[in-house]
């Protein structure tokens, strides 16, 4: 610590800002996002060579179109993990949010883009949900959004009748089917709206800084002045909100809203929901988010499956290798801030 | 000699009793004094009756009177401490390593404590006393280590002839320096926060505190006291259940810490600096900006920071803040730093009253000094600051006036008048009669 033991420059305030931000620039080289770039372009080269078709225009498409729901779903999970609590809810929220804006259109006949606003804000209400119970019990999200995620979906089921929604309006499956250069989904679209949103948040908000900062210590950030079980709430409604927007989006590329489409209970969701933020070094005790990561995080995940599916593995294989690669993620990050610590204390 | 483990240094006959309590509350003061041995034999019962009597054979050497088969958590702090060194010996150690075992002892309790320690070092054990008190190790210490950056300044030199000036430059590498106690007169300021009876929902009652602009009142009290409970009741963190608080001389309801800081302008810099004071891994700029966030907030809430550096930098460097940059993560600082920015923070919000807890926890004695001048410029300027501090001499070089607690309630004041030995004498002199009024009456 002795070398750091030099007084802060005290000349021109220009001077140590612009140096912070080139240490900034050489230690990229060092970050997860680095190292996510270097394997998706590993990766696209190894596919593009063995797997015929896995680079042809049709194959990319999809590829990006799931891979924009998956970065949805990865960042509605990274939002609550900042907190440093979790929302195994997503997959729940998601459809039922999904399932409502169904509703809003076929049962009671409003125009969809009402409906839309409608889905977004029931998956804000139940975000409310788990965000007030868990801020008011104390208890640690996880045992709160498994209870929600039961409640939430099993109440669905019960009001729909396990019936899909599917005389939607055209809007929906052509905004699905639509192609932007022939390659290019405009649900990417939708992705990168919300993914730069989110960084503006974290990055130049006070609501943003006070969600990291109450995620990083929760007492500090209270004793500072921060309404921590306030921001923890509102992580909780941001995070419905994105996933009503993921399983919007799954809606538009199924042309129907469908119970079952985030699996039994939403649990389909939860893998890619932890591999996105996990894999771009969003940290889960809290206060660390990457959205960049958590993008490339989801996009690595979306391509490795499409990739081994063309390879024609089985699919039961596929979701073996994606755990296993979460765990190897997770250890891989454990390992990472044993050796910065290490480093920095040295 | 490499010890693999905590248990290992045990079987070795090396017992701690730790800074932090290290008692589990639920169980009896017989199982947790025999915590180490009760597992020893997984599968055969415990045998109680034969527990609780090696227990108070124990409890009896530390003229300690509790029925060993009280839980751990209804004994006073002092009582759990004691229970802790009774722990260590009934491991039969023959190197006793204590440290800062007298934190929430009151002197009598010490005293005993002392007689004790010099019983064991004649029947032969060896007794290590950590503490940056240097009174005490003045007065039982027989050789003395001294630590400084992590590294040996002395090593094992022979208390006899060594003064406290010499201890002092052992510490810091140079004479004691820093400015001393002046008598300050603030006595016709208006009042910044003033307590009228008040009782808290942590058990605080009939509170009456007055802290004016521009003065320096003290909070003494033992461990457990109350006084790191009043402070966070007065930041509005616990409900204020009865009595008057008033702000510049306004009766006002402080909901959450939020409104103490934003609205009534209120600063807290926590004793508890790595757990409840800063961020540590976030950045110095992250940290010391926080309150002020709000207040720089433009269009819908965003925030450059820019205008944090600006709001901030000018307090990290009057404080003389040792940091490679502003981006510099706040844990990888020496603890003298971590509470100048702990400070700053509040300075850059332009508090109008700082409560500052055990301002010199875990910094070294020149920063220590440095931060006295520094509460002491602050008041000058008409910050009103409400110190607490379980160090007198501390005590002593800050305050104007002297608030002394005990059990959760406010037993006297005492004037400070810079002299070490009379106003130690009469604060001491308070909580031992509000200890012997609280034995009388049964709680």
């Amino acid at each position: 610590m002795t070398s750091h033991d030099a007084p802060i420059a005290a000349g021109p305030q220009g001077d140590s800002l612009e140096r912070d931000q080139n240490t900034l620039r050489s230690s990229f080289f060092l970050t997860n996002e680095f190292g996510l770039i270097l394997l998706i372009v590993l990766f696209t080269v190894g596919f593009g060579a063995a797997a015929s078709g896995f680079l042809s225009p049709f194959n990319l498409f999809t590829l990006g179109r799931t891979a924009a729901v998956n970065i949805m779903i990865g960042l509605s999970m990274m939002v609550v993990i900042v907190t440093g609590g979790l929302n195994l809810a997503v997959g729940a929220i998601g459809v039922s949010a999904a399932m409502f804006c169904g509703y809003l259109i076929e049962g009671l006949g409003l125009p969809w883009p009402i409906a839309l606003l409608g889905g977004l804000a029931l998956g804000a209400a139940l975000g409310f949900v788990n965000g007030w119970t868990v801020v008011r019990t104390g208890l640690h999200s996880f045992i709160i959004t498994l209870a929600t995620m039961s409640i939430f979906f099993g109440v669905m089921i019960f009001l729909t009748r396990a019936e899909s929604y599917r005389a939607l309006p055209p809007v929906f499956a052509s905004f699905g089917k639509m192609k932007i250069l022939a390659y290019f989904s405009p649900l990417l679209i939708v992705t990168l709206i919300a993914a730069l949103a989110l960084s503006w948040l974290y990055r130049r908000t006070v609501l943003g800084r006070e969600m990291l900062a109450a995620g990083a210590r929760p007492e500090a950030a209270e004793l500072s002045g921060i309404r921590v079980g306030r921001v923890f709430i509102l992580c909780h409604m941001l995070s419905g909100v994105l996933a009503g927007i993921a399983a919007l989006m799954l809606v538009a590329r199924n042309g129907a809203a469908i119970p079952a489409m985030a699996g039994q209970l939403g649990q389909d969701w939860l893998l890619p929901a932890f591999l996105g933020p996990v894999l771009g070094g969003t940290l889960l005790q809290g206060g660390k988010a990457s959205v960049l990561g958590t993008c490339l995080g989801a996009f690595l995940v979306t391509m490795l499956t499409s990739g081994l599916l063309l390879l024609q593995l089985g699919e039961f294989w596929i979701q073996s290798f994606l755990g296993l690669l979460l765990l190897l993620a997770v250890l891989v990050d454990k390992a990472r801030r044993t050796y910065l610590a290490r480093r920095n204390l040295a | 000699m490499h010890f693999a483990s905590p248990r290992d240094a045990i079987a070795h006959h090396v017992g701690v009793v730790h800074q932090e309590r290290n008692l589990i509350p639920r169980f009896s003061v017989a199982e947790n004094i025999h915590l180490e041995q009760l597992g020893a034999h997984v599968l055969r019962p415990v045998d109680y009756a034969e527990l609780n009597r090696q227990a108070r054979r124990w409890l009896e050497t530390l003229n300690l009177d509790v029925d060993p088969a009280t839980p751990v958590s209804q004994l006073s702090v002092a009582k759990m401490q004691l229970v802790e060194i009774a722990k260590a010996l009934s491991l039969q150690s023959k190197v006793l390593l204590l440290d800062e075992p007298t934190a929430s002892l009151t002197s009598s309790e010490t005293d005993t404590l002392f007689g004790i320690l010099r019983q064991l070092r004649d029947s032969g054990a060896s007794l290590v006393f950590v503490s940056h008190k240097l009174e005490e190790v003045q007065e039982i210490c027989d050789r003395v280590t001294v630590l400084r950056d992590g590294a040996n300044a002395c090593e094992s030199r022979p208390m006899e002839g060594l003064g406290r000036p010499e201890l002092v430059r052992l510490m810091i590498g140079r004479s004691e320096g820093g400015g001393t106690w002046r008598k300050r007169d603030t006595s016709g300021n208006p009042p910044v926060l003033e307590l009228r009876q008040v009782a808290t929902a942590l058990g605080h009652r009939d509170i009456d505190l007055t802290v004016r602009r521009g003065e320096i009142v003290g909070l003494y009290g033992l461990v457990g006291a109350g006084r790191t409970e009043l402070a966070k009741s007065i930041m509005g963190q616990f409900p204020v259940t009865a009595g008057t608080v008033l702000i510049e001389a306004k009766p006002v309801r402080i909901g959450s810490v939020a409104e103490a800081i934003h609205q009534h302008r209120l600063g807290y810099v926590s004793e508890d600096r790595k757990g409840e004071g800063l961020i540590l891994p976030h950045s110095v700029l992250g940290n010391a900006g926080v309150p002020i966030w709000r207040r720089l907030a433009g269009l819908f809430g965003s925030l450059s920071d820019g205008a944090v550096r600006r709001a901030v930098l000018p307090f990290i460097q009057k404080l003389e803040v040792k940091t490679p940059s502003l981006s510099q993560t706040v844990g990888n600082l020496s603890g003298g730093n971590q509470q100048k920015i702990s400070v700053a923070k509040w300075l850059a919000a332009g508090v109008k009253l700082l409560i500052v807890d055990e301002p010199s926890v875990g910094i070294d004695i020149k920063t220590k000094a440095y931060l006295h001048d520094l509460l002491r410029e602050l008041a000058d300027a008409g910050t009103a600051i409400l110190v607490i501090t379980s160090d007198m001499p501390e005590m002593v070089a800050l305050a104007d006036r002297i608030m002394v607690m005990d059990a959760y309630r406010v037993r006297g004041e005492v004037a400070n008048t810079g002299v070490y030995a009379d106003v130690s004498q009469r604060i001491m002199n308070l909580i031992h009669r509000a200890e012997e009024r609280r034995e009388a009456e049964p709680a």
